[in-house]
């Protein structure tokens, strides 16, 4: 059931517990999260990697997508390490 | 939703709102700093020319936000 769309039943208690609420949140927030990711490393790696879009994808061009991917993920753990050791405290 | 309940629910999206704008920050960093440092074909590991290159990018950028940011605010002075 969704507790953003559904009101709190009136009289039978208090609605979705708290829990229930920040759950799906979460999970709401994640999935946004993902979705733009991959849309982000997606429109790196085809800039990156297929500079000359042909009939398939090539092996060379299929492996540097691979890479580029791991790449990005590990540029987001690197900058984001340098971001929180540069934040005000 | 009594006092407590609310206030428990206030605080988790308070928190989760500072996580989300942390999140778009390092997104937005990383999008700019992978254009500058990231100039050849991604290869199966960072040189570390690039790592610091990174790791510099992102710092020198907030630095340059927060200069610009108080140059704006002497000019509304």
């Amino acid at each position: 059931m969704d507790p953003f769309s559904s009101p709190p039943p009136s009289g039978s208690g208090e609605g979705p517990s708290n829990e229930v609420v920040m759950d799906q949140v979460k999970q709401q927030l994640a999935q946004a999260y993902a979705e733009e990711f991959f849309g982000t490393v997606r429109d790196k790696c085809f800039t990156k990697c297929v500079t000359r879009p042909s009939t398939s994808l090539s092996g060379g061009e299929s492996s540097c997508i691979s890479r580029c991917v791991e790449r990005y993920i590990e540029a987001t753990g690197i900058i984001s390490r340098a971001v929180v050791t540069s934040l005000p405290r | 939703m009594d006092a407590s309940h609310a206030s428990e629910l206030q605080y988790f999206l308070e928190q989760e709102k500072q996580k989300a704008v942390l999140n778009e920050l390092v997104g937005k960093l990383t999008d700019v700093c992978w254009d500058k440092c990231i100039t050849g074909t991604p290869g199966s590991k960072f040189s570390s020319g690039e790592s610091s290159c990174l790791t510099n990018c992102a710092q020198r950028f907030l630095e340059t936000s927060s200069l610009i940011l108080r140059r704006f605010q002497s000019l509304q002075q």
